[in-house]
């Protein structure tokens, strides 16, 4: 009996260090927080493992919205450094640390718009593209200054969420924050943080 | 009766492995992320302290309890801890209530912008180190993403088994204990990273705290009024994230309601000294020991003028205490500035 027992408690123990299967997010010894992995990456893996590239001219009919700037296509959570590359020298550049975590987060800012990227094993991914003035408009053409009734006519009706009207394409959100039904804030979010 | 004596040898030897087994697997936080093992330190202190800190990084690296005994007689502990949630520093002031009761709790208002569970591996690094009590079933509850679940904070050997394929020799040197990494709570930074091009605020949709912040803001004010506390508010110096107008104003309104002291750190560079430019390690993100040190100095007086503390450092035995903190202290700036120098060439 009492081998019976010591038998069950050790497979039980062979059980729990085989583990519950990859889809887990893992905390290890160094407790890194390892994302899900981006709805570009997924999407990428689901290619029979081929890595995705950044097509900077190519037009975003299935990776949700896109911004481009100068022929430059900028896509959220797609790979930062070609994107960075292509727009040239920004007007600033900034990094934050998260707490205790390694890794950064980086901001690029460049005249009318700001590039946020995350890291994600070993490479800065897009997390954010935020719009900062009227000199630049989304692809499908609405900019800051531009009217609700503008925006619906563009984009059909918006998700309400947290205060902002919300667009979802394939599994990214682009953004709007109205202030007396105009448009005062624009930005392209990741889902995958 | 044999057979009764068999089972119980059996149940204890189960036990007893699986227990190792959860020692081993567990994070030790004692090489890269260290700041896991602050809130844990706590329980190993002498339980006299004047002031409490509670709150996240703009706590435990921008205020030095050091400083405050040094030059105040101020006996403190910082109960930080990363991305500290106001629900977690509510249950851990219910926590620490069960040790002592301090003359002063100081909380940092960053985490009111939180209204929501965040990230488990946060969650896991200020819960885990918590003492099981009601308090820590009660965070836990708080802070639960929707992925996680309760019996994995009671067994966490349910949520590490994976990690047998990244152990280490840390893993068995520290299986049951680590080595302190913090001063009294204090994380020391002495290198040198001045801050620029730190990026204005996103526009909000709406700058309001949500309501479940508020509800633990008033019950930690509770907390102090029933306990014959006084609870200071701060917000840190930390130029990022951005602490927004909108913020500073509701925070300046609860204060004034509650005739709350508040300090606005980022209002006070001209008074403490602060320079931005030698006193931050990451770009202004978190104050190194240069700035965490002007600070405090500020604060202290503060404590001393306003909150009435006293000076103990007649005390014998406090001060034989942290005459040995002090030691422990001046060899890690020590230590910390050689290897900078040694980076630098």
């Amino acid at each position: 009996m009492c081998r019976k027992i010591l038998a069950m408690t050790m497979a039980a123990g062979l059980l729990l260090l085989a583990g519950c299967g990859d889809s887990e997010k893992v905390i290890g010894g160094d407790v890194v927080n390892v994302t899900t992995g981006s709805r570009y990456e997924e999407s990428a893996g689901a290619q029979e493992g081929t890595t995705a590239q950044t097509s900077q001219t190519e037009t975003a009919a299935s990776r949700g919205y896109v911004l481009t700037v100068n022929n430059v296509t900028v896509e959220v959570d797609a790979e930062a450094a070609p994107i960075v590359e292509a727009l040239g020298e920004p007007v600033s550049y900034f990094e934050a640390a998260s707490c205790a975590f390694e890794g950064l987060d980086k901001i690029y800012t460049y005249n009318s718009f700001e590039i946020d990227t995350y890291p994600s094993q070993d490479r800065d991914l897009v997390s954010a593209v935020i719009l900062k003035d009227d000199s630049i408009a989304t692809a499908e053409g609405v900019c800051i200054g531009d009217s609700l009734e503008k925006l619906q006519e563009v984009y059909g009706e918006a998700t309400l969420e947290n205060g902002m009207l919300i667009y979802a394409k394939d599994g990214m959100k682009l953004c709007f924050i109205m202030q007396d039904d105009s448009v005062i804030s624009i930005e392209y979010r990741s889902t995958a943080l | 009766m044999k057979k009764i004596w068999k089972f119980m040898g059996t149940a204890v030897i189960v036990l007893a492995s699986l227990y190792l087994l959860q020692r081993l697997l567990m994070p030790k936080y004692a090489a890269d992320v260290v700041e896991g093992a602050l809130i844990a330190e706590y329980y190993e202190e002498e339980k006299d302290h004047d002031v409490i800190f509670i709150g996240d990084c703009e706590v435990y690296e921008n205020f030095s309890p050091v400083v405050l005994w040094r030059d105040y007689g101020i006996n403190s502990y910082i109960r930080g801890s990363a991305q500290q949630l106001i629900w977690q520093s509510y249950y851990l002031l219910e926590d620490t209530l069960r040790y002592e009761k301090p003359q002063a709790v100081i909380f940092n208002v960053l985490a009111m912008q939180y209204n929501e569970p965040q990230r488990e591996a946060y969650n896991r690094m200020t819960l885990e180190g918590m003492r099981w009590s009601r308090s820590k079933a009660d965070a836990i509850r708080a802070s639960m993403t929707q992925e996680e679940h309760f019996l994995d904070y009671v067994f966490p050997l349910l949520r590490y088994h994976s990690r047998w394929s990244e152990l280490g020799a840390e893993d068995v040197r520290y299986m049951f204990s680590s080595p302190k990494v913090s001063h009294n709570g204090y994380y020391m930074r002495v290198d040198v990273k001045p801050a620029e091009n730190v990026p204005e605020g996103r526009i909000l949709a709406d700058y309001r705290f949500g309501e479940n912040a508020w509800a633990y803001m008033d019950r930690i004010t509770a907390l102090c009024r029933e306990n014959d506390i006084r609870l200071i508010l701060v917000k840190a110096p930390s130029l990022y994230p951005y602490w927004y107008d909108q913020w500073e104003e509701q925070i300046q309104d609860y204060a004034a309601e509650n005739d709350l002291l508040y300090i606005n750190f980022l209002e006070l560079a001209e008074e403490t000294g602060l320079d931005f430019t030698t006193d931050t390690y990451d770009a202004g993100l978190h104050l190194n020991l240069s700035g965490a040190e002007k600070i405090t100095g500020y604060l202290g007086e503060v404590l001393r003028q306003e909150a009435g503390l006293p000076d103990r450092r007649g005390e014998e035995h406090l001060a034989r205490v942290w005459d040995g903190k002090m030691e422990a202290y001046e060899q890690e700036k020590e230590r910390q500035y050689r290897e900078a120098q040694a980076a630098i060439y």
